[in-house]
């Protein structure tokens, strides 16, 4: 079988210093936000009152319509207010905020492994819809949507990804050497949902320790196969993995159980466990701090809600004598820059990146025009033709852009920027203009 | 901390390599060959290669400036562009050339349709071509210390036979990139490096390779193939030319095709044109059809081909159409080489023929002949090149032993044909008897102007050869009188050096090579 897909680029990995920092939980001290949309799909609903005293694990909003899912606190103390607030992702959003007391008083009721073999398909995914699990890869798809697909005995491949194909990012690395048998218990208990499928554990070929763990935790189970994949850029996207192990093209319109796979990151199927096995809601997970203006580089479980700034003093602080040019909530290829760092962690955050140095701003001063050198088209994963569609977006061919170069294939993952020698920014281009031509098709339904 | 922060979509990183990086890389793989045309052809050659490069770059400096446009002077392009028209130009032009060249290629081609980026045809190209249609006498003037001479190119094109080895090394007359050997290395490089596409320049090579190989007329005869690859620019276009980013179809598909097309293109200017430079025009049309093809050929996405669904049966058949294709070209081609095949021998066989004829006019002592051994060696090691110096550019065919019934050696007889001509190759037989007398000379080849060069044939000129036991033989206006005076053909003075120079070359070669030996 081929170890990796067509296209894709190096990015430098930059993973060294963070690499070797093993898994450490931090208890936020200030107070927590807990942001009503931290997932794909509506806002969940609160069940809580300013003035409540809430407990670790306690519900504070719940699921509003089929997609949608839970969100729970991470620390105990009191509801100060319900208000919007700042998120991550720089936008003002609902949020609870509570006061943390420090004391991590706990709900009763989950915390301890008791036997689930009883359990059926509607309970198994009822936890995993109570502990508000969503995609931890960054999507932040509700799990319990996606473990429901219209035909379950046509899935084939239950993908956990532990690629981690970002550059800095290492907190799945981490995790998969330090809680193997967990994840592979986790990704049991979806493959009992799925009789037909087979779950592949997707590793790429950097993290040797990583692979040799989960081969380890892994061994004597027929189901599962650990598959080391060739490092590359985005190796660990959706699509990408599902073209190795099940040698599909699909369309953007498609979703991955139309072809018969299900892909899930390792930590949401950490997640899976705990919620299955412990009854335990997810309001932790694993981050990794890390960028040249970070002083200790580090991986860290952290509670939901947490202020970024809090996380950056706990592994240091910004190291002396450099000045902090963008801090990203993800990691370099993908994530998202942040405008501000006091700001709440999500369920979706993976890592918080903070440079010296911003690729963006040095692009700009050495731009010039299109070369028509053929880089994008050569990188991009999808087989799309990236210097003809910023040429269709250019002159204002947005017809063009859609049916002759199917420019809404195009799933953002920047590698035509990213490899772009005329430095033109072109996955951002896409991204506007994927969104204008989404509104334009809004506007046009809405009239009739 | 919490200063201002830079806010911009992703990615927030960026590979290493630049316009710049690359246009430096494209230029640094042409160095070779511009110093090898330097060390080949002077100081001039630097000269033109240096007004070709600033006048570009001081172009596109002045255009900016002028237009009030971001300066993009300093990307590298323009120095791409200057060094390649400075490569494709005759080492003994004046400066005025490259820098109206450079001014053409920058100012109409490439800023007036919108700079980097934007240009439809190669700009190098483009202004070289203007060259030749403005300039056209002073461009194609090949001059060896002053003193025009003919290129390998035109010998090539008038049938005549050439050096190779000059040429794929660069040191043949020609222009200041000449040198096949050094671009052949910085394209290879250039390709490895994934900085231009195999589909173009494969493609190229192969169409043309394929073409002149099927319609050449000298089939798939390596020597043939390989000066005409080495000649007229085909390793720079391939390589550095029709590679050009802009000018060149975005789809691999398209690529190939245009590729094809350039290949073909040229090698069918170069069988049935005559100008020596005609790649250049076929590189210029391939650019033309660059909006068409990227028109027409645009890949799906990978998720839209055939056979995205692995689930499927794959069962990917190749069109008919292309099957079709491609018998009816090999099938074509084995005709072409079949009928090349046989008519080669029948060639021969009256080669043969009418060189055993001249053999026993010279030497009519002999009743068999057979090749002499020195002499074959000392031919094969001459690699198809010049003979000896001072007697032009003359070549010897064959040599021969010429035996009575008894098996004693009788005489010589050696085949030597001369390019300096007036029209073309002289080959003529130069008998020489045991004892070194040379019996006579009788012509196998003789195109010359009737009534002037043509006259050296007749018996009147040829039998001042006969009988003279001498190392060198002279020629003279008229009033031959001491030993080895040849009286010239009056008004085929070319003719006559080029006939005597044969004979003395022959001479030569009987006395260093064959004298006493078998």
């Amino acid at each position: 079988m081929k170890d990796t897909f067509r296209g894709g680029v190096h990015p430098k990995q930059n993973k060294d210093p963070q690499r070797v920092s093993p898994l450490r939980v931090y208890d936020a001290k200030g107070e927590m936000v807990f942001p009503l949309s931290q997932h794909i799909g509506k806002p969940a609903k609160p069940v809580v009152a300013k003035n409540d005293e809430v407990l670790v694990g306690q519900l504070l909003a719940e699921a509003d319509g089929f997609v949608s899912a839970t969100v729970v606190s991470s620390c105990s103390g009191k509801v100060k207010a319900i208000e919007k607030r700042r998120t991550i992702s720089g936008a003002m959003l609902e949020c609870v905020v509570v006061e943390n007391d420090g004391e991590y008083r706990k709900l009763d009721g989950f915390g301890e492994r008791k036997d689930y073999s009883a359990l059926t398909r509607d309970e198994i995914i009822g936890r995993i819809k109570a502990a508000g699990i969503v995609g931890l890869g960054g999507a932040g798809f509700p799990t319990h949507v996606k473990l429901m697909p219209k035909d379950p005995g046509a899935i084939k491949y239950i993908i956990a990804n532990g690629a981690e194909c970002e550059p800095y990012i290492t907190c799945n690395d981490r995790l998969m050497r330090e809680k193997p048998e967990d994840i592979v218990e986790g990704l049991r208990i979806i493959l009992s949902l799925f009789p037909n499928a087979e779950g592949v554990i997707a590793i790429e070929n950097n993290k040797p320790e990583a692979i040799e763990a989960m081969k380890k935790a892994s061994s004597g189970e027929e189901r599962i196969r650990v598959l080391p994949l060739k490092t590359k850029y985005p190796q660990g996207g959706e699509r990408s993995l599902i073209k190795v192990i099940a040698g599909v093209d699909f369309p953007i319109t498609a979703l991955p159980a139309d072809v018969g796979c299900i892909v899930d990151n390792v930590g949401t199927i950490y997640a899976v466990q705990r919620a299955v096995a412990f009854r335990e809601p997810l309001f932790t997970h694993a981050l990794t701090v890390c960028g040249d203006a970070v002083k200790e580089p580090a991986n860290l479980i952290v509670r939901d809600g947490t202020s970024v700034s809090e996380l950056i003093d706990a592994c240091g602080g910004l190291k002396e004598g450099v000045s902090l040019k963008k801090a990203i909530a993800g990691g370099p290829m993908m994530g998202f820059a942040m405008s501000s760092l006091d700001v709440p962690v999500v369920k979706t955050t993976n890592a918080v990146t903070l440079l010296c140095e911003d690729g963006s701003e040095k692009a700009e001063l050495e731009m010039t025009a299109c070369l028509h050198c053929g880089r994008c088209t050569t990188v991009c994963p999808q087989g799309l033709l990236p210097q003809l569609m910023a040429d269709a977006v250019y002159i204002g061919d947005l017809e063009r852009y859609e049916k002759k170069l199917y420019g809404l294939e195009c799933i953002a993952c920047g590698s035509c920027t990213y490899i772009c020698p005329a430095k033109r920014p072109l996955t951002q281009t896409f991204k506007q203009t994927k969104a204008e031509i989404m509104a334009l098709k809004r506007a046009a339904g809405g009239k009739k | 901390m919490n200063t201002a922060l830079n806010i911009s979509p992703a990615p927030h990183t960026r590979d290493k390599w630049t316009t710049r990086f690359i246009m430096g890389v494209v230029a640094l793989a042409l160095l070779p060959t511009a110093v090898i045309g330097v060390i080949v052809n002077g100081l001039h050659a630097l000269y033109i290669i240096l007004a070709s490069v600033l006048t570009a770059v001081a172009t596109e400096f002045l255009f900016d400036k002028v237009c009030h446009k971001p300066n993009t002077f300093l990307d590298g392009s323009a120095v791409v562009t200057g060094l390649m028209l400075a490569l494709t130009l005759s080492p003994s032009a004046p400066l005025y050339i490259p820098i109206l060249g450079s001014v053409f290629a920058i100012l109409v081609v490439k800023c007036f349709f919108g700079g980097l980026g934007k240009n439809f045809v190669n700009p190098a190209l483009a202004a070289r071509c203007f060259l030749l249609i403005s300039f056209g006498r002073t461009m194609t003037l090949f001059q060896v210390d002053g003193v025009t001479t003919a290129t390998p190119m035109s010998d090539l094109m008038a049938g005549r036979a050439v050096n190779v080895t000059e040429m794929f090394l660069g040191t043949a007359n020609g222009v200041i990139g000449g040198s096949a050997l050094a671009l052949l290395v910085g394209g290879l490089v250039l390709w490895a490096m994934d900085i231009i596409h195999g589909e173009i320049c494969f493609s190229v090579i192969g169409g043309f390779t394929l073409l002149i190989g099927l319609f050449g007329g000298q089939g798939f005869d390596p020597r043939f193939l390989a000066a005409n690859l080495c000649g007229g620019g085909v390793i720079m276009g391939a390589f550095f030319m029709a590679t050009d980013y802009v000018t060149s179809p975005v789809s691999r598909l398209g690529q190939l095709i245009y590729g094809l097309l350039i290949g073909v293109l040229g090698a069918l200017f170069r069988i049935c044109g005559t100008a020596a430079d005609s790649f250049s025009y076929s590189i210029i049309i391939g650019n033309l059809f660059v909006p068409l093809i990227d028109t027409y050929i645009i890949p799906k996405p990978f998720a839209y081909r055939k056979g995205a669904d692995a689930r499927e049966k794959k069962s990917f058949r190749i069109p008919k159409p292309v099957i079709a294709i491609v018998l009816i070209t090999l099938i074509a081609g084995a005709a072409l080489s079949g009928v090349f095949a046989l008519t080669k021998d029948t060639i021969e066989e009256q080669k043969l023929a009418a060189n055993t004829k001249s053999y026993q006019e010279v030497c009519p002592e002999a009743v068999s002949f057979e090749a002499s051994s020195s002499g074959k060696e000392a031919i094969d090691a001459l690699d198809g090149g010049v003979y000896g110096s001072g007697f032009g550019r003359v070549y010897i065919n064959s040599a021969v032993v010429g035996k009575d019934a008894s098996g004693n050696i009788v005489g010589y007889v050696i085949s030597v044909t001369s390019a300096d001509g007036n029209d073309g190759n002289i080959t003529l037989s130069v008998g020489i008897s045991a004892d070194g007398t040379v019996n006579g000379i009788a012509f196998t080849e003789l195109n010359e102007t009737p009534g002037m060069g043509m006259r050296c044939g007749e018996p009147e000129f040829m039998s001042q050869f006969a009988g003279k036991n001498i190392s060198s033989f002279t020629l003279v206006k008229s009033g031959a009188s001491a030993d080895g005076e040849v009286d010239a053909i009056s008004g085929a003075t070319v003719t006559s050096t080029a006939v005597v120079n044969a004979v003395n070359a022959g001479v030569d070669f009987y006395l260093k090579t064959l004298k006493g030996g078998n």
